[in-house]
Order: structure tokens, then sequence, then C-alpha cells
């Protein structure tokens, strides 16, 4: 699931000589660690290297997941560019209108899970789309819901 | 008054106090240094709402203390670190210029003083995107002089809220390991969010009391103690502690300090380096706790830094080991950043 998911996200190439580990702890959270850092495992360390997603149905990055993936340059289909005003939006936890999206992919469907990146091709945050292919940009409506943002690193240590 | 013996000492009539308390004081030598009142240290005191017993020990090493008082009223310098595992110093300050911020570099080529701010200096998409951490040029310098590189194995003593951890993982590019201890949950939780924000991914954080760093049974090439302290050096960014520690607090931490120095020196290779830090100006938390290693450990000395002022070599009736002046003092009116205390440490 996890080389699929990399795949999906054009990152397979970037991981591929790279250490995976997976932790239990609840939820299966997938994290890019160094090598060598798998004899760490046995002192229950509280954080591992960088939890890049979680396991569940499907694998849902992470912010940081979603930063790796779109710096390995291979964006595909399951990303879409946005305005400056939609990202200082979305970095509040805002959902996504659909007149604010530079570029979106006519292949995309609808319930799918996308990086949402700003207009320098940064990952500001992960949603779900509502509607598929071109109607995506229609105007006046949210077609994308804003499930994680890196705004979120804030909200929450505060 | 009962007059201690006689060190040469900065004041020309050093004396410890009469009562009981400083009498044990001065049989002790570790415990906080109180020197008696003077008129200087009492106008001084009152004008800028300190604690009497703190400006007396000011007096006694501080350079120019009347500048350096002066100084410690005014908000500080802010700084900002690029975080060069997202983008470069040139992009970040290109993108906050446009935005009206004033930067200027530093001595430390990631570090930018921060001279004019339009909005909250942690309110931007570049923060939010981990493109850089807010950090003062003190703290900076203590991982400068750490001298990392990549794929060494690095140890952080006393690691949260991550600032110099991931400075480090920069300078390292990602490589090697960095094993990070801190034992509060959540000060370990805040660290997380510092590391994940930043992308770092070659660090570990484990809940490990530095005291017992020993349990990882393996040496570092690297090791850094930013060690806890009274904080003496960030008065300047909270006034409250002009007032808000006592020589019992001092006295606590520069214990502490002994313990974890003892603990993290045991984990460096041979010919590997530890750096020791505090945000505090005080001898006791600073020289003296690398003078007493220094006596319990031959195969270590103390390496010259580029920055700051010189460390102590002797306070009060206390002298050191001629070493302490290759020991780094920061001071706000002299360095423009926080107080802080740096020292390189090679073991041999």
């Amino acid at each position: 699931m996890i080389s699929r998911a990399l795949d999906t996200w054009g990152a397979f190439e970037f991981f591929k000589d790279r250490t995976l580990m997976v932790r239990e702890n609840g939820k299966k959270t997938v994290c890019l660690v160094p090598s060598g850092f798998e004899a760490m495992a046995p002192m229950h360390p509280y954080i591992m290297g960088l939890a890049i997603g979680d396991l569940k149905k499907q694998f849902v990055p992470s912010m940081a997941g979603a930063d790796l993936f779109a710096r390995s340059g291979n964006r595909n289909e399951f990303y879409i560019t946005v305005n400056e005003n939609a990202e200082k939006l979305i970095l509040y936890g805002r959902d996504v209108m659909g007149e604010s999206i530079l570029e979106a992919s006519d292949m995309l469907g609808e319930n799918e899970l996308v990086i949402i990146l700003n207009s320098r091709l940064e990952a500001i945050g992960i949603g779900r789309t509502r509607f598929a292919g071109r109607s995506l940009l229609q105007k006046g409506r949210i077609t994308v819901t804003t499930l994680m943002d890196a705004g979120y690193y804030l909200r929450e240590e505060g | 008054m009962k007059a201690t013996t006689a060190h040469p000492s900065r004041s020309s009539g050093f004396r410890a106090l009469a009562d009981n308390i400083n009498e044990k004081r001065a049989q002790c030598s570790k415990l906080t240094r109180i020197f008696a009142e003077s008129a200087e240290s009492t106008d001084l005191a009152s004008r800028y709402g300190y604690d009497r017993w703190l400006v007396g020990r000011f007096l006694e090493y501080v350079p120019n203390v009347k500048d350096f008082m002066d100084e410690m009223e005014r908000p500080p310098t802010k700084y900002i670190r690029v975080n060069t595992l997202k983008t470069t110093s040139e992009d970040l300050e290109s993108r906050l210029c446009s935005k009206g911020f004033d930067l200027k570099r530093t001595v430390i080529p990631e570090v930018l003083a921060v001279k004019k701010a339009p909005m909250t200096t942690g309110a931007t998409n570049e923060y939010l995107l981990g493109h850089y951490y807010i950090q003062d040029l003190s703290s900076c310098m203590a991982v400068d002089a750490l001298d990392v590189s990549e794929a060494q194995a690095v140890l952080d003593v006393a690691a949260a809220p991550g600032g110099k951890t991931t400075f480090m993982a920069q300078r390292m590019k990602n490589t090697g390991s960095i094993i990070a201890l801190e034992p509060s949950e959540k000060r370990a939780r805040s660290m997380s969010f510092n590391l994940a924000r930043c992308g770092v991914y070659n660090t570990c954080i484990l809940k490990i009391d530095g005291l017992h760093a020993e349990r990882l049974q393996r040496k570092f090439d690297r090791v850094l103690l930013d060690a806890p302290c009274s904080c003496e050096g960030v008065i300047a960014k909270d006034l409250t502690r002009k007032t808000s520690h006592t020589p019992q607090d001092v006295d606590y931490c520069s214990n502490r300090q002994d313990k974890l120095i003892d603990a993290a020196a045991r984990m460096v290779k041979p010919g590997g380096i530890l750096v020791y830090s505090t945000c505090s100006f005080a001898p006791e938390e600073n020289e003296m706790v690398v003078d007493t290693l220094l006596k319990k450990f031959d195969n270590i000395e103390v390496e010259p830094l580029q920055y700051g002022s010189t460390g102590l070599t002797q306070f009060g009736d206390a002298v050191f080991d001629g070493q302490l002046k290759n020991t780094c003092r920061l001071y706000p009116h002299l360095h423009d950043t926080t107080g802080f205390f740096i020292a390189r440490l090679r073991v041999s």
C-alpha cells in the first residue's frame, strides 16, 4: 500500500532507496527514518524520523509528507494549485473555492485526496475533491474540502 | 563583616556577609556568590528594578554595567534562521523583503537580523511552511561551535523545543542521525511539531533525562548540552526575571548542570566535540561548571571560539583553569544578542 501510495503521489523515486518504518500507536504512521534508526525502536522513541502519512483505508499523507512529495518534483494529477488569496485562507483552515484554483487535472474524480499547492508549487494543504474534472473550477462554490493545512502546526502546538 | 581569603578580585573590597547563610556559601565553593552591597549596586537595582543581589554580582564581571542594564530595557533584536532544507537565504530574503521586511545578514550565514517587520515574524506563510525558524543569534552560535557535518552521529542532551536540533539537522543536510533527549511529554510534543514543520527526518526524540544518557550505550561524534538554567540572559525578553529568581535557584541549576555535563562528556567519542551552553550570565552556571569538569577529566580541552567576549578566569574567590578564557560570553550591549555562554570542549 505504501509503494502504491508513493507512486500515486509521484514520489516513488525519491523514497526508493530510503528507509521507511511503520509505527503503530492506535494508528499506523509511516515514518521516513535515516538508515540505522531501526536499532532505536526498542527504546520506544517518542518520535522517529519524519511522519509522512497514515495508513487507513488508504494512505493519507501528513503535511510533512505532502511537502516532501511536492518537492520530489514529479507532481501528477493528484495536485491542485491555488492563487495567493486562497493560500492565505487555506493556511487558516478554510476550504477551497473553485475560482481560486489555478490548475487542476481533468482526470481528478470526486472524493479524491489531493495535495494543495501554492503558486510556487509548495505544499500548503491536503484536501478532498467535492467534484470531478472541470467542475472543480466552478465559481461561487467550495470545490475542495481542506483536510489539513500548514497552519495546523501552530494551532495544534498552541 | 568577615573577610574571605584572598584571591585577587575585581572589587577591591570583596567580603562575604557575616550571617550564617553566607558563611556556608563561603565554605562551599560551588554556591552562588553574594557580594556586599554598594551605593552603586543599590542605585542601579533601584533604578532598573532588579534584586540587589543580582546587580551586585553584575558589577563584578559585566563590562559597562550601566550600558548593559540600559540595553536590557530595550526589546532585543529579533533574528530568524533560514531553513536551508526548504529554501535559500536569497529566496527567503527576496520573499520577505517583498512583504516589507528589512533583513540584515549576520556572522552566521543562515541567520538574518530582522530590522523591520510589517507583521509578527511568526505570522508569515513562509514561517508556517518551515522556511525559517525564529531563533536568537547566540543560540545559533552554539550550533556553529559544534561544527556538525554530514553523516555524523549527534546527541542533543536537552533538546526541546528544537531550535538547535533543527539547525544541526540542516547543517547535516538531513543525513547522519541526531538523538534528541527530552523527558517532558509536553516539550517533546512541541518539539515534534517544530521538526515536522522544518522537514527534519534525521532526528529521533527519546523521552529520557540527559542524566541517564548512558542508557543509549553508544558514543557520538558531537554532543550538545544547552543546559536548563536560570535564564538570566533573557531578562530583556521577560522583565519579570529581574526579580523572579534567587541565589538558591542558581545553586540548584548549577548543581544540575554539573551532573548533566558529566553525563554528556561521557557520551563523546575520542576526538569528538561537546558544546556546553546556557542563556545565563552566572559564572556558577557557566565557567564553574566547565572548570569542575576539567578537574574531573584530564582528556578534555577547551577550544577557542571566534565570537563574543572571553570567558572569566576568576570570579570572587574562585580562580578557574586558564583554558576558561577560550569560552565565550555574549552580552546584549556588546554583541546584540541575548545573554549566552558557550564552551567548546574537545575530548581526546
